[in-house]
């Protein structure tokens, strides 16, 4: 016999009561059961590793305008992370749960994603933005195949770039120096304490990796022969991690540990003299330390010698589309939303410098150019966009070179960064050292 | 006796009622484990999950990889250390909070802070109180005239691995507080009085009635915190990612790095697994040999 609940008119078993409860939480936690707000609502996840609080304030806009003219449309901002990036898109994918849309990751994680059957074709994206909007070439290391495309850039940088101050140039009779011997005399000269000469970093990380790269290609070589064959078995290589190594006394103790912010704080805060980075420094010069912002300029990085050209790193930060992104037709509106002028020049200005344009039309519109900190610094601006236009990466070293996949999982297993610290801090022979490297990627090649 | 009715019964009943029990430890405690296993024989490309057959490829692999021995020394150091100066700090920490002192209860709120705080947290203060241009601890040292250049507490060795059992030290102790603190206030007071009138000192007393009372409650602790620290991985990650080069890259770190940035999960569940099976074997003979004592001193 089963008890009653007593409702005035109505007469209801406690079990009919447990089992409609069951039934609501069973349809509840399948997601069943719409509420009016989810009926309406598509949800799209945007994930990005660039989120200084200017640029997400930019971001903020861009979502807010695609929600205005999309109702029901909500679009989630997630951080990632340039070295947490990796774990979080490997475990997306795994379980299914891709974000929409990702962007500012570098180019060489595109052609890796792509590879393996992982985002969904670029093309229709860069039809509604307009091909003929990019900068010729722009997207030519998205092309996976003729006229394929597997993403585009949001933008170009150029991270390699040397800053330096030019009042302590000029109190010590400096000029800019072209060559790394001149370098590593002009930081002789300016390391006076407690001002140390440069910021390099010397950790396990993804930055000291693609610091060496560039100073590889500042050698004269390159890290892979243009059919990817392991090329490091040679002079390039060796005076790479030679010049790093001497590079060492100039750079303050803790470099050792050091990653993109630490570098950049330690030029900013006008505790080295020199710098290695991107535009960044510009709002964070003139934000955090302005008493130097009227002495501090940027060059392509030295190279050992006149006759070797300088080589910018580019990592092409991009747009994809997981595959399996849900909503795509929205998705992939949303992605090229990015690019509209107002939105995109906005998340340009709030790093002016750092993400350079890839739209010729907004590159020359008034509303670009007009940015404060651009105006000011015009020049550094154009020879980073010009540095950067003509920039690479490991994932497509030179303009001979094959697209190389593997670029992210190499960066990524710190085998350049403990190269470094192998030769610089437990000084090991350069032979056992140069060895290992191409032991090493050797077998990451094959795997 | 098979035929009786309500036997029958209640075996089914017992069998439905532990039935969630079971379904639940399956879940949570089988299914993760005989994956791991699993997976650890194959080779698996991580963003996709496929991958092929290799059986017992991954371990021979590991049985003749330096990193993996190197990682595995870097971790029995890293939770040896660690724990033992948990237990120490702990135990004189829960000795001084235990006396009347002013502020008591204060301070015994105080002292779990560091357990209590976030680590990415912990380890943003510690990173900055480290940093070689503005950290306090390199200032500091610097006025006092102990350095004459800053120290690089994180990037080289053994400045990296001692910095680490550091952190890991102040970040855990306060369990090792609870939990001793606790076990403090049960010990009879006779037992102190009939020591004094017996001549003890105050580390006669110490040696002879504190530590054998709270020797229950060290086994517990030590098991956990051993547990705990052998696999840590997020304030190791964040304060030194590894380095210098592999020197403090413990297995927990070396399970990320395949997995997602090798992109190799086959490699990583067997580096799991055997660090799994490691952590087990210290474990059964550390109660073995804590269960040894136990019965030596009860004869």
């Amino acid at each position: 016999m089963s008890k009653t609940i007593s409702q005035p008119g109505h007469g209801v078993s406690r079990r009919a009561v447990l089992a409609g409860m069951g039934a609501a939480g069973s349809m509840a936690a399948a997601g069943t059961m719409p509420t009016p707000a989810e009926a309406q609502t598509v949800t799209l996840r945007w994930w990005s590793p660039q989120t200084a609080p200017a640029q997400r304030e930019a971001y903020n806009f861009q979502i807010q305008t695609f929600e205005a003219a999309n109702p029901g449309v909500k679009v989630n901002f997630e951080a990632t992370s340039d070295e947490g990036y990796p774990a979080q898109m490997a475990a997306a994918f795994a379980s299914g749960q891709v974000p929409n849309v990702v962007t500012h990751l570098p180019s060489f994680a595109v052609s890796s994603y792509w590879q393996n059957g992982l985002l969904e074709p670029f093309n229709d994206v860069i039809n509604m933005i307009g091909p003929q909007n990019f900068f010729e070439g722009a997207n030519r290391i998205y092309e996976v195949a003729p006229g394929q495309y597997a993403g585009t850039g949001i933008g170009g940088s150029a991270a390699n770039m040397m800053w330096l101050r030019t009042d302590l140039m000029r109190e010590a009779g400096l000029t800019t120096p072209r060559t790394w011997d001149q370098l590593r005399a002009a930081c002789q000269r300016l390391q006076r304490a407690p001002v140390f000469g440069a910021p390099l970093p010397y950790a396990r990380n993804s930055m000291t990796s693609l610091i060496f790269i560039s100073f590889v290609h500042g050698a004269g070589g390159s890290i892979f022969t243009p059919d990817l064959q392991v090329n490091v078995d040679n002079d390039a290589f060796r005076n790479a991690l030679e010049f790093y190594k001497s590079m060492r006394e100039f750079c303050p103790p803790g470099a050792t540990n050091y990653s993109w912010g630490d570098s950049l704080t330690a030029f900013v805060s006008g505790a080295t003299a020199t710098g290695i980075y991107t535009g960044r420094v510009l709002a964070n010069v003139t934000q955090q330390n302005p008493r130097i912002a009227d002495f501090v300029t940027c060059q392509p990085y030295p190279t050992i010698s006149t006759s070797v050209p300088h080589w910018t790193f580019n990592d092409f930060p991009s747009v994809m589309i997981p595959k399996g992104a849900p909503n795509l037709d929205i998705t992939k509106r949303f992605a090229a939303h990015l690019f509209r002028a107002d939105g995109y020049i906005r998340q340009l200005h709030a790093a002016p410098g750092h993400v350079l344009p890839v739209l010729k039309t907004v590159y020359e519109s008034a509303a670009y150019q007009e940015n404060a900190l651009i105006k000011k610094y015009a020049a550094d601006v154009q020879i980073m966009s010009q540095q950067a236009s003509a920039g690479h990466n490991l994932g497509w070293e030179t303009v001979r070179h094959k697209p190389n996949t593997k670029a992210g999982q190499i960066i990524a297993s710190h085998v350049f960064a403990e190269a470094v610290q192998r030769y610089v801090g437990a000084n090991e022979p350069m032979a056992q050292v140069v060895s290992g490297v191409a032991r090493r990627l050797d077998e990451l090649m094959r795997a | 006796m098979s035929g009786n009715p309500l036997d029958k019964r209640y075996a089914v009943l017992g069998a439905m009622l532990i039935a969630p029990t079971v379904l639940v430890f399956c879940a949570v405690i089988v299914y993760p484990l005989v994956s791991a296993l699993y997976l650890s024989l194959f080779t698996i490309f991580t963003p996709t999950l496929r991958g092929s057959f290799v059986g017992l490829g991954n371990y021979a692999y590991l049985v003749n990889s330096p990193e993996f021995w190197r990682s595995l020394w870097n971790t029995l150091l890293w939770t040896i250390c660690t724990l033992a100066l948990q237990i120490v700090f702990g135990v004189a920490a829960a000795l001084m909070l235990h006396q009347n002192i002013v502020f008591r209860s204060l301070a015994r709120s105080l002292i779990l802070f560091p357990y209590f705080v976030s680590t990415v947290v912990a380890v943003l203060v510690w990173r900055w109180l480290f940093n070689d241009l503005y950290g306090v601890m390199n200032h500091l040292m610097l006025m006092a005239g102990l350095i004459k250049m800053p120290l690089d507490w994180l990037g080289s060795m053994p400045n990296a691995m001692i910095s680490i059992i550091l952190v890991g030290a102040w970040k855990y102790f306060p369990f090792v507080v609870i939990a001793v603190l606790a076990r403090l206030q049960t010990i009879p007071d006779a037992l102190y009085e009939a020591a004094k009138i017996d001549g003890a000192g105050a580390w006669s007393r110490f040696v002879d009635i504190t530590l054998p009372q709270l020797r229950d409650v060290l086994v517990v602790v030590v098991l956990l915190r051993a547990i705990w620290d052998f696999k840590e991985f997020d304030l190791i990650y964040l304060l030194t990612g590894g380095g210098p080069i592999i020197a403090t890259q413990t297995l927990p770190l070396m399970v990320y790095k395949d997995a997602f940035g090798l992109n190799d999960m086959g490699r990583a569940s067997a580096v799991a697994v055997s660090m799994m099976l490691v952590m087990l074997s210290f474990m059964v003979l550390y109660l073995k040999l804590a269960g040894r004592d136990e019965r030596e001193s009860q004869r």
